[in-house]
């Protein structure tokens, strides 16, 4: 036993020391300071290179900064894959000189349409589909009032790796975009299937760093259409508009439900898109002019090599240079199409659309920005030049949740939290202290150790400390005496029944044991199912709960059974004040 | 503490009754008036604010008016002291600027540089039922947990009272959420399944004792044994609640906004967890115990 005993203490020892150890980094400031000392240049302290790296890690709620999570749209990034394969296709049954009238895109259910082919054509068609799309395409019924010969749809696997791989691809992007713009220590990983979350502490201008990580960069240009009058396809969208009461914008959805509704009146292969004119004035939004466009891009955004923010005339541009591919299709495109107009579309609404005066062949555009004031233009041209050189989002994303909080109420909450814990802390042991006496001192010894345990356990693993977290530091000392309050009843329950202070105490430990572990794991189980469930914040309440309920069977059963130890064997007391 | 020799089980139908009683209204209100869900577990966003003046609820709300945010519901946040007010909107489908219209709006009326946005927090609205539908999940998770565990500790006489003075706990709990139309968001959710946890650990110390006690109980002394074992274990059931009933009470007045709602549902459902661990889980154990063997024979005898 006394063996065991010395054994036990240096443990305790060693425990004590290295906590103390973890957790000073956080009790002397050590990053802000560092980071000071590196700003202006003065040598840091001896101990600073003894001491951890890194503190305890405070949340988003208590240190400031943005969380969000997106959802990556898969919807959209498949139906241009689909559009590829039916541009491949098409290519290959002209080489072929197979007769065909068309290969189309069912939008809705991402269907190839093939249509205008004899037999034989049908034939070596779904020859040369089955041989070279077999793991991507899957022959589908065709569409009764479509016309087509075949049709096409994707397969279901090949479809789930390929949106596996689209937010895998976001993901890649939004963190090249949050590297280039400079946020300290972003977290950013995915969610389930289809969703990123983002942590972004202590930024400055939320709003603009979220419109960043968002702006899906799809850089387009498309030629348009003039065999319908602009004037005519005006009058087509308002008709739409009033028959089918559509809201008054522009977005992404209300542009996809005219297109939509306007099947069949427009051009195959044709869609149509929206430039927002400005008034110049009050530069508030005063309508839009819509554009019949063939709906495959000639050059897009992959195909840029550089993008950089010019000033002209006092007002910001970005300007575009191609890589030799979208070099030569420039230069190909613009001779072709010599005298027509070329819009240019960001995320698919029109920036401009200039007539083209002569083949481009130096691979050099710009797009001009909105109407604004000049530092907003600025900023604006500086972040889309940002966007486009990284490259555009595979998918688009959608807020799903957002949560900003500014540093003055983090600061307040660790504030009123640290004091009510305190406070709390003292009640308990204040209790203990009156009801159990030296018992009670015992306990509260323990209870402070505990706190010790924890706060170096979050400094170790790097765990997120917040707000709800520091409550449930609070909760945890409570419940930690618990352990010493079920032990201590018993001995007393001993006591009563006339055995000796040595009997009573290894009848309490003994008794009490099976107890304190039962309920321990049962409050686990809830720590472990909310760390399950909850995000950000919660999850931090989570980790105080089990790290401190695991610790408390330590520090409140091991810890004090050495105290009595120490006090019976070596002191020989005879009497437990209890 | 002296052992008290209170006849808890003599009038055990009156309890039972009256928690039956309360479980049930407890349903009915939720069930008519329904929860005020948070942003969380709805959509929306939710928006705060800290002015330099002092400032009321009313005075937010007409700031508000003539814009489309009218019907925002617009709450303090914290002390009066600290002038923080929050406001939360449904989320219309394009919801970007949210948070610039309002403050636009607010500064209109408070004047620039008198308002500070503090948090901004925005779900969406296919997110927060996806959100609520993962709540309940985890709750009934949980209670199926703690029915292993306890089925798996103790015996499977044991686990239905322990489970059913969880749900008890629960309902009743959310239930006084409901009458007094507080939010019901994350934290709160954190705060209902801690009590999961914790609530039942009075249960385990009474279960635990009758345990003990186990070889004198048969038919006849079954009532006395437990009633026995919840007097001696009265005093440690009593005073581990109150040691977590002093922290969550010093967290309901100094804690702060966030946790003033998560320490009432601690407040609440520290005392009705004590409360059903010696008049729920005690009686229901009694009457599986008394009742266990003759369905077992019936069911054999089919």
């Amino acid at each position: 036993m006394p063996t065991a005993w010395k054994w036990k203490g240096a443990l305790l020892l060693v425990l004590t020391i290295v906590s103390v150890y973890l957790i000073l980094p956080s009790l002397l400031d050590v990053a802000a300071r560092r980071e000071a000392a590196q700003g202006s240049r003065t040598p840091l302290p001896w101990y600073f290179s003894v001491l951890p790296e890194k503190g305890i890690n405070l949340g988003l709620d208590l240190r400031g900064g943005i969380y969000t999570e997106f959802e990556v749209e898969t919807d959209k990034a498949i139906s241009n894959k689909v559009d590829m394969f039916s541009s491949d296709i098409e290519r290959w049954l002209k080489n072929e000189n197979i007769k065909v009238e068309g290969v189309r895109q069912d939008i809705s259910t991402h269907t190839i349409l093939i249509s205008g082919l004899d037999s034989a054509g049908t034939e070596k068609a779904m020859e040369h589909i089955s041989d070279f799309y077999s793991d991507a395409l899957v022959k589908r019924p065709v569409p009764a009032d479509s016309g087509a010969q075949l049709a096409f749809g994707m397969q279901d696997k090949y479809k789930s790796h390929l949106e596996d791989l689209i937010v895998k691809q976001a993901l890649e992007k939004v963190r090249n975009r949050i590297d280039r713009y400079g946020v300290a220590e972003p977290t950013i990983q995915r969610l389930g299937s289809n969703r990123i979350a983002i942590e972004l502490p202590g930024i400055k201008d939320p709003e603009r760093a979220i419109g960043i990580i968002k702006q899906a960069g799809q850089l387009e240009f498309k030629i348009v259409d003039d065999s319908i009058p602009d004037a005519k396809l005006k009058e087509m969208v308002t008709e739409v508009r009033k028959n089918e009461n559509l809201p008054e914008d522009y977005s992404l959805k209300t542009v996809a439900r005219i297109n939509e509704l306007l099947k069949g009146k427009l051009p195959a292969d044709d869609e149509v898109a929206f430039e927002i004119q400005y008034d110049p004035i009050t530069h508030k939004q005063t309508g839009a002019l819509p554009y019949l466009l063939h709906r495959k891009a000639e050059v897009t955004g992959e195909m840029l090599k550089n993008a950089q923010v010019n000033v002209h005339n006092n007002e910001p541009y970005v300007s575009l240079g191609f890589d030799s591919q979208g070099t030569t299709l420039f230069g190909e495109t613009t001779t072709k199409n010599t005298g027509k107009r070329m819009a240019i579309l960001l995320d698919g609404t029109v920036t401009k659309a200039p007539v083209i005066r002569e083949p481009i062949m130096g691979g050099q555009a710009q797009i001009t920005l909105g109407y604004g004031r000049y530092a907003d233009q600025l900023k604006e041209a500086e972040d889309l030049s940002l966007v486009l050189q990284e490259g555009a989002l595979p998918a688009q994303l959608t807020e799903a949740t957002k949560s900003v909080v500014g540093p003055s109420l983090g600061a307040d909450s660790i504030h009123q939290g640290v004091v009510a814990t305190i406070i709390g802390a003292l009640v308990v042991c204040l209790f203990m202290l009156i009801y159990y006496k030296w018992s009670g001192f015992i306990a509260n010894a323990a209870v402070l150790l505990n706190l010790l345990f924890i706060l170096s356990a979050l400094a170790l693993f790097q765990a997120t400390l917040t707000l709800p977290g520091i409550a449930g530091m609070a909760l945890t000392l409570g419940m930690a005496v618990d352990a010493n309050v079920l032990i201590y009843e018993r001995i007393r329950e001993e006591l009563k029944h006339g055995k000796t202070a040595k009997a009573a105490i290894d009848a309490g430990y003994g008794n009490a044991m099976r107890t304190i572990i039962d309920s321990n794991v049962t409050t686990l189980i809830a720590g472990v199912v909310l760390y399950q469930f909850g995000t950000g914040p919660i999850r931090g309440f989570a980790v105080t709960l089990i790290v401190g309920l695991t610790v408390s069977m330590y520090t409140a059963c091991i810890c004090t059974r050495m105290v009595y130890d120490y006090l019976i064997i070596k002191r020989r007391i005879t009497k437990v004040s209890v | 503490m002296k052992t008290t020799h209170i006849p808890f089980i003599k009038y055990q139908a009156l309890f039972v009754g009256v928690s039956f009683l309360l479980f049930f209204i407890a349903i009915y209100i939720m069930a008519t008036k329904g929860l005020n869900y948070g942003i969380d577990f709805k959509g929306g966003a939710k928006l705060t604010y800290k002015f330099a003046d002092p400032t009321h609820e009313g005075q937010v709300r007409k700031a508000l008016e003539g814009t489309e945010f009218v019907d925002a519901s617009v709450v303090r946040f914290g002390e009066p002291a600290e002038n923080r007010m929050s406001i939360k909107v449904a989320l219309p489908e394009e919801h970007a600027k949210i948070g610039e219209q309002i403050t636009a709006a607010l500064e209109k009326s408070f004047g620039a540089g008198k308002i500070l946005l503090e948090q901004e927090e925005s779900v969406g609205p296919r997110v927060g039922k996806e959100m609520r539908k993962k709540a309940w999940l985890a709750i009934i998770f949980s209670w199926a947990m703690m029915l292993i565990y306890i089925g798996y500790r103790f015996d499977f006489l044991y686990g239905p009272g322990a489970v059913l003075s969880l749900v008890h706990d629960t309902t009743i709990t959310m239930g006084i959420f409901a009458l007094l139309g507080k939010e019901v968001n994350l934290t709160i959710l954190a705060a209902i399944l801690t009590l999961i946890g914790y609530s039942i650990n009075d249960t385990i110390v009474v279960f635990d004792r009758i345990r003990e006690n186990r070889s004198r109980i048969n038919l006849d002394t079954i009532k006395d044994v437990v009633n026995e074992s919840i007097n001696s274990t009265l005093s440690r059931t009593i005073i581990t609640s109150l040691t977590v009933f002093f922290v969550v009470v010093v967290l309901f007045f100094k804690g702060g906004g966030t946790l003033h709602d998560f320490a009432f549902t601690m407040i609440i459902g520290v005392i009705i967890g004590t409360y059903s661990s010696i008049f729920v889980a005690s009686p229901c154990y009694i009457v599986l115990y008394k009742y266990w063997p003759s369905v077992k024979k019936l069911w054999s005898k089919r």
